[in-house]
């Protein structure tokens, strides 16, 4: 049962993978300076970025000028994190009643 | 066949990882096992995504030289300087990996002190054995 399980998953993960190394023969060769990743919006960024924000460092100029709503939000997903991580992991008082009480 | 291979091997290396992560996130019965293979996953994820920032040819960080004020500042050369964009994406990507991450973490410790123990089987074994013992009881 288990081992059919674990058959079955195999299966399906070498499928993705076989379409994705399928879908890798559209991808850009790796460095080139003209691919489309690197030909059409970055080049634009490298050269005005520093007049625009005054910042050398382009990936801190785009993370907190140019997406820096972004950057709000990122902080926000933080928050929500710490936030649950301390909701799950505080210690829970034991009441007289019963609730509350983590049965064991 | 050989210049194919040099030009595309980063994407299969990024492909076998991405395998390895989905089957053990699918395969293994035990929950931090899984929570370790989602980790590889997200790693083969924001590898792909710097790696289509790379530039041959002696490009380097993207941080520009000159003091940015326009004081000794050369001529900006786009082939000089890394894709920045990808960077920027990956780097809010490992933030959000951090928190599931944790997240999960938490809720792992809280599994294993009721359960007493982070293997699937096991766990769905004791729910059932409890839900026989509630009707049973009623």
């Amino acid at each position: 049962m288990k081992n059919w399980f674990k058959m079955i998953s195999l299966i399906a993960v070498i499928m993705t993978g076989a379409l994705l190394i399928y879908g890798t023969h559209d991808m850009p060769a790796w460095g080139d300076p003209d691919s489309p990743p690197n030909s059409h919006v970055s080049p634009r960024y490298i050269l005005e970025a520093t007049k625009l924000t005054a910042t050398p460092n382009i990936v801190s100029a785009v993370l907190a000028d140019y997406r820096s709503y972004d950057t709000l939000g990122e902080s926000a997903v933080i928050f929500t994190a710490s936030i649950s991580c301390l909701f799950l992991l505080r210690r829970v008082r034991k009441e007289k009643k019963g609730r509350g009480q983590i049965d064991a | 066949m050989l210049e194919y291979i040099l030009a595309k091997y980063n994407y299969w290396i990024y492909v076998v990882l991405m395998m390895i992560g989905l089957y053990a996130m699918m395969g293994k019965r035990n929950l931090v096992k899984k929570l370790i293979g989602m980790n590889i996953f997200q790693t083969s994820i924001i590898l792909l995504f710097v790696s289509m920032g790379v530039k041959k040819g002696g490009a380097t960080v993207p941080i520009l030289l000159g003091d940015g004020h326009g004081h000794g500042e050369q001529l900006i050369q786009v082939a000089d300087y890394l894709n920045p964009l990808p960077h920027v994406l990956m780097l809010t990507a490992i933030v959000v990996s951090i928190a599931t991450t944790g997240v999960a973490l938490a809720t792992l410790i809280l599994i294993y002190k009721r359960y007493h123990t982070l293997e699937e089987d096991e766990i769905m074994a004791i729910r059932k054995e409890a839900a026989a013992y509630k009707t049973l009881g009623t």
